[in-house]
């Protein structure tokens, strides 16, 4: 037996030293993809592939942001577009670009953002990718409310845009209280998740069968998910609401990992599961209820976009930046694409679920390098 | 070769202390009135038949299932007074078959034996690196660092396992059943291991089923059955045929084995009807 340290150390650290000499002794145990920074007592690691990643990204957003700002069936240039912004150009095209357009794109940067970040979450805690906030019933619940609060309108306009986030919380809790608590397992939560949204949808539909056309209009273009005239009145809830959420997912991101273990190792290195996960839940639900109130049910982004974060920062991350930049990159694209390539506007939750499933089906299918599984 | 019986050395703070624990589920006391002291720097291994309430203990000891009433103390300090997180800074377990996130490497999975130290501002530390690298040496997986965890044989696994509750420097580790999926080779390698982790200070109860595994490489056997400790002692003295009869049912012979008197047990064949 080759002994380590013989007894008498008392400190319980492993005991270097002893082992015979090893031809890799040094070995580097710092995370490869990333670089640490030290100071004093303080460490940070920074996760390189998804510093790049973000790198890649960010100019990609602003090119898609650029895009769907110029973006119409008409077709403006991009000199009279940067008119617009600079407001140099003719009042016409001033009020398009800096009051219909930018914040049009803006919000539907921030509902990507949400989207993709809740979903993000939605994935890590039940081990899934096909688990998004619409299956706790946040898509579902925030249609049945603000379906419910239209019925009366005569105009076929849709309500305030608070009551998406009402319906959407309502509806999760709900479900976590009929799956026996957000500390429960992902699985049971989900599949309470499934009900709960069925029901929900069929409510909706009951109530707008029963409206006049016009009503019913109005309320659908809602529920396909569209950004048509959201102005900054809609950006500004929802920017406080994601500069509050995000700090706090990031910080969620970091433990999340731990739920890639089973429960009993999570716990034993510390984690305090009932409470991650239904702090996690939480967020998820504030986040894609808010994104939904704004934007409508915007499909696929939630599924879609941690999918291609996760494999943009490698199979070990829980890539909630990505999540979010990704998500704001495929709602910008698709809003571009609904105004600019077809004669007709189309809404972008239209676009989203028209590219996004066949794309979604190439992702899925596709063998993942890293992993060797599909 | 030193002999693996060698007296480790025996500290006048106990390691662990558990008093009067009862745990169950509803209804259904699994453990009943379980106490164990253990010095620092020695192995326990806790034997008994299937459903004694071996692991329960285990996962009572771990802060994972709430005692109905009893303490559990490590170093002085009721764990179930600490937080999950101060808690994991003092018992490190290491379940039956644990379940690794997808694509691991070796040091990727030992480095998350440090996660109950590090936070946001302290993400990783000198001290982090030393432990996760002086855990890959002990565990002798340095060389299989950067190997991804779910390519390796058994054996492999079951050391890197190791090395991620090495890194997480508890003075209290448990291990449920750690060698019961290896070969007789890894199984004395993970064993001989346990020893030597021990022998740096540390505490280790873990639950064995193999009795000859336990009485040779144990400095205390505790067996329980029916969720109470029917028989404890010093393994050489314990095991014996009356205790087997008890606990499995079984008749047998305890034979000494020629290397270091430890005993082995030897079901005696029955007619074959």
């Amino acid at each position: 037996m080759t002994g380590l340290e013989p007894a008498g150390v008392t400190t319980p650290g492993a005991g270097a030293g002893a082992t015979p000499p090893d031809r890799t002794r040094a070995a580097d145990v710092t995370p490869p993809d990333s670089t640490v920074l030290r100071r004093g007592a303080y460490s940070w690691l920074l996760p390189r592939r998804s510093a790049l990643t973000a790198a890649v990204l960010v100019p990609v957003l602003a090119v898609l942001v650029a895009l769907a700002v110029m973006a119409s069936s008409t077709g403006m240039s991009l000199p009279e577009t940067l008119s617009g912004l600079l407001g140099t150009g003719d009042p016409g095209t001033v009020m398009i670009v800096r009051d219909f357009r930018l914040p049009r794109v803006f919000v539907g940067l921030l509902v990507g953002a949400a989207l993709g970040i809740a979903g993000c979450l939605t994935q890590t805690l039940a081990g899934n990718r096909l688990a998004t906030p619409d299956l706790v019933g946040v898509n579902d619940g925030a249609t049945a409310a603000v379906v419910a609060a239209a019925a009366g309108s005569t105009t076929g306009m849709v309500g305030n845009w608070w009551l998406g986030p009402v319906g959407a919380v309502a509806a999760a809790v709900i479900v976590v209280l009929c799956a026996g608590g957000a500390g429960s397992a992902g699985y049971r939560v989900l599949v309470t998740g499934i009900g709960v949204s069925t029901f929900l949808g069929a409510v909706g539909d009951l109530i707008m069968s029963r409206e006049n056309d016009n009503t019913a209009g109005g309320v659908f273009l809602w529920a396909v998910g569209s950004l048509n005239g959201r102005d900054w009145g809609a950006g500004t809830p929802l920017s406080l609401v994601l500069l509050l959420l995000v700090p706090l997912a990031l910080a969620v991101g970091h433990r999340l990992q731990l739920l890639r273990f089973d429960d009993d190792v999570a716990s034993s290195l510390g984690v305090d599961l009932r409470r991650l996960r239904a702090g996690a839940l939480a967020l998820a639900v504030a986040l894609a209820g808010t994104a939904v109130g704004v934007g409508g049910p915007i499909a696929f982004v939630a599924l879609a976009a941690p999918v291609l974060a996760q494999r943009m920062a490698g199979p070990t991350r829980v890539p909630v930046t990505g999540s979010a930049l990704t998500g704001a990159a495929l709602i910008a694209a698709a809003d571009a694409l609904g105004r600019g390539a077809a004669p007709v506007e189309l809404p972008v939750g239209v676009v989203t679920s028209v590219l996004g499933g066949p794309f979604l089906l190439w992702v899925l299918f596709r063998p993942d390098r890293a992993t060797g599984k599909a | 070769m030193t002999s693996p019986m060698t007296e480790a050395p025996r500290d006048a703070v106990p390691g662990l202390e558990v008093t009067a624990l009862h745990a169950g589920y509803p209804g259904r006391p699994v453990v009943e009135d379980v106490g164990l002291t253990v010095p620092a720097g020695q192995v326990v291994a806790i034997v008994g038949p299937n459903g004694c309430g071996k692991s329960t203990l285990l996962r009572t000891v771990a802060r994972l299932h709430r005692p109905e009433s009893g303490t559990v103390r490590v170093g002085g300090e009721d764990i179930w007074e600490l937080t999950r997180r101060r808690a994991a800074h003092r018992v490190a377990l290491l379940p039956q078959s644990p379940r690794a996130p997808e694509a691991v490497t070796v040091a990727g999975l030992v480095r998350y034996g440090r996660h109950p130290q590090q936070g946001l501002l302290r993400q990783w530390s000198k001290e982090d690196e030393n432990a996760v690298r002086d855990a890959l040496e002990a565990t002798g997986t340095t060389g299989l660092a950067a190997e991804r965890l779910d390519r390796l044989s058994g054996g492999q696994r079951q050391r890197c396992w190791l090395a991620m509750v090495l890194a997480q420097h508890t003075p209290v580790i448990l291990l449920d059943e750690p060698t019961s999926a290896l070969d007789l080779g890894h199984a004395v390698e993970v064993l001989e291991l346990v020893r030597e982790v021990a022998a740096t200070g540390r505490t280790v109860v873990m639950v064995q089923h193999d009795l000859a595994a336990a009485a040779r490489y144990a400095d205390l056997l505790v067996a329980m059955k029916d969720g109470r400790v029917v028989a404890r002692g010093e393994p050489a003295g314990t095991v014996d045929e009356a205790l087997v009869k008890e606990l499995y049912g079984l008749d047998a012979d305890i034979l000494r084995a020629p290397g270091d008197a430890s005993p082995v047990v030897v079901p005696r064949s029955r007619p074959l009807r």
